[in-house]
Parts: C-alpha cells; structure tokens; sequence
C-alpha cells in the first residue's frame, strides 16, 4: 500500500474535520495534497497524537483525525493508555507505518519491522476498535468509517517504504503561519476567541 | 500544605481563566487534585508521562480552553523536548503549574530531590520559559493571574514553581 495513494483518498473527504499531523513525508505529502484550514501539521515526532487527543476533548462535537508515524508512535508509546483510558469518540488515529525510520539519506529499520505490533499495543490499553490495514481497500473502508461513525479508531497502515515526498515541491508557509491559520479557522467555525489578551 | 492554601491555588486559576489541566501527580501540591476534580470551571485530565501532559494541554489550548500542565519538577525534564518544539517554536499558551522539589525552600528537601530542584531553574532558563518561584501566599492570586496574562501575550508555557509554604 502506498500512503500517497491513501491520502488522495482521504484529502476529499475532508470537510470540517481537523486534521493533526506530525512529521516525516507523510506531512509534505499531506500538506500537498489537501490545503485545508484545519490541518496542523506539527512538523515534529511524538507530540501530534497528544494535540489530537487534547482538541478531541474540548471539541467534542468535532471530528478530529490523527496522522502518525511508526517512529513517532514509537516515541510516544505513552499516549496510548491515555488514549484508552480518555476514549475520546471523536477521535481517529492512523499511523502509517513503513517500518523505517527514513531521512533524507537514512533508512533504518524500527522495532514494527520485527515483532512490535501497535495495533496489539493499542488493544491492550484499551482501545478496542485498533486494527492493521495492509491494502488500499481496507484503508478506504476505515477512512470512510472514521468520517461517519463517532467511536474511537485506532488504525496501523502497513505502507510501502516511499521516497516520493522528497520530489514534492515544500510549502514556504511556517510553522507561526501554519499555527495562526489553524487557528483562525477555528475561532471563525467555533464562533469563539481562541487566543486571548488585548491586541 | 494548608488545605486553604491548596483551594486558593485552585481558585487563582479558575479566576485566572484556566479551565483544563493535565496531571501527573506528585506529593507536595497533590491536594488541589480532589478541588479541581470537583470543580466544574475545570478539564482535569490524567496523564502517564509530562510530554504527554504538555502536548494535550497544548490541544486545549489551540482548541479555546486554557490550559495548565500539573507536575513535579522533575516533569520539566521530561517534557522539555515538548516545551521546546510545541510550546516555544510552534507557540502555544499554556501555564506549567510546577512542584519546586529539591529547591533551598523544599520543606522535604533531601538527597533524593536536591539535584534535579537546584538544575531545574536552569533548565527552564535555558528554554527562554518565563518562570516565578513562589515560597508563600504573598499575592498568591496576582501572581497566578500574571502568570496567566503572560502565557496569552506571549503564546508560549510560562511557569508557576511553587515551593516554601507549599511544600509543606
């Protein structure tokens, strides 16, 4: 299965979803395909999950869609018993996993290309609908059910190692402008100040 | 501490604005959990790790609700890497609400914890995170309330590091 064909499926059905990103070309590839307004793509390991996990719960009534990493899975293995415990509805978690750690001039196995199984993991924090997709197919029926139903997803992508997001032309548009458009839109399809203090 | 000092901690940030906090317990300001808990001003959220803690508050506070993260200070070493990329570069409001352990004030001070309280204003220094030590109930509300003003105006964590009296 190749992520960018996944993401050109998921980036239409987007709508007033908000979509968490961390790093790696998952977010060069997703921040070329859909210029949505509620795509944070953090631009760092570990942390994405958490921020998803976090607007999930004072947002309830919003859909909140997480983009992981093998790698950055792996770096924070402890949300998951947060994540199983908190069962946020509204949240759907991917991690897409080529199980490598892939730099520009790096290709190092990591521990999902042997025995750890997160989807196993996440099941046993608690998380009851985690699963592993391993073809297109499936990949579309999960999307499709994390855009409909309101139950906590938790869905591993076993992907194909790529290095097409190298020959994607990068957004100039940084991480302070990134932030505010987030979270502009927000203020605006919330109807509420977000950033507070006087201007 | 006294529980009037722990229920004036908890109204300080509830009158501050703040109105989630994520946690991982300690000992020494362990008494404002049960108030926050009760408290329906207050999301209280449970976490196993600091960086887990920094990085939901910071989903708070990017989704409206101002946010506070709970820790020991050895918690700031642990979530140091968060501080830095999610709350300094990316930019999010969000007050640390920290146990100052092993400082000079520490009521409980020993070896255990002298180490990781006298390092930690450095650390803190050395993420440019503006922090103030407070050792009693001095102006106990203001500072909460400055505290609070600071995260908004600047969009990035400052720091409450509570010691003296409420180490007690």
């Amino acid at each position: 299965m190749n992520r960018y064909e996944c993401f050109e499926f998921l980036a239409p059905l987007i709508n007033d979803e908000l979509v968490i990103g961390s790093l790696s070309g998952q977010r060069v590839e997703w921040g070329h395909l859909s210029r949505h307004e509620g795509n944070l793509l953090v631009a760092c390991m570990g942390a994405a999950l958490g921020i998803g996990i976090g607007l999930a719960l004072v947002l309830p009534h919003r859909k909140v869609l997480v983009l992981e990493s093998d790698g950055s899975m792996l770096l924070s293995l402890y949300n998951l018993p947060t994540l199983g415990s908190l069962n946020p509805p509204n949240l759907s978690v991917f991690v897409f996993d080529n199980e490598i750690y892939s730099g520009t001039r790096i290709s190092e196995p990591t521990a999902t290309a042997g025995k750890t199984d997160l989807a196993a993991i996440a099941q046993d924090c608690g998380i009851e609908l985690a699963t592993t997709v391993r073809d297109l197919d499936s990949f579309q029926r999960e999307a499709k059910a994390a855009i409909e139903q309101n139950v906590l997803r938790f869905v591993v992508c076993k992907i194909d190692q790529t290095t097409e997001h190298r020959q994607i032309q990068r957004s100039n548009e940084d991480l302070s402008e990134h932030k505010y458009r987030f979270v502009r839109y927000l203020e605006r399809t919330e109807g509420k100040r977000i950033f507070l203090g006087r201007g | 501490m006294k529980p009037e000092l722990a229920q004036r901690i908890v109204d300080g940030l509830r009158d501050a604005g703040i109105g989630f906090v994520s946690y991982l317990p300690e000992t020494r300001l362990s008494q404002i959990l049960p108030l926050m808990r009760e408290d329906p001003s207050f999301m209280v959220v449970p976490v196993a790790n600091e960086s887990e803690g920094v990085s939901i508050a910071a989903g708070a506070s990017l989704g409206g609700r101002p946010a506070a993260v709970y820790m020991e200070g050895s918690g700031v070493y642990v979530s140091s890497y968060n501080l830095l990329v999610i709350g300094k570069r990316l930019g999010v409001p969000m007050l640390l609400i920290v146990a100052h352990y092993g400082s000079m004030m520490d009521k409980r001070n020993s070896f255990l914890y002298a180490f990781p309280g006298l390092h930690l204003p450095a650390n803190l220094e050395s993420l440019s995170i503006p922090y103030e030590v407070i050792e009693d109930d001095n102006r106990l509300e203001a500072k909460i309330k400055g505290a609070v003003q600071m995260m908004h105006a600047i969009k990035q964590p400052v720091a409450l590091l509570f010691t003296g009296e409420f180490t007690v």
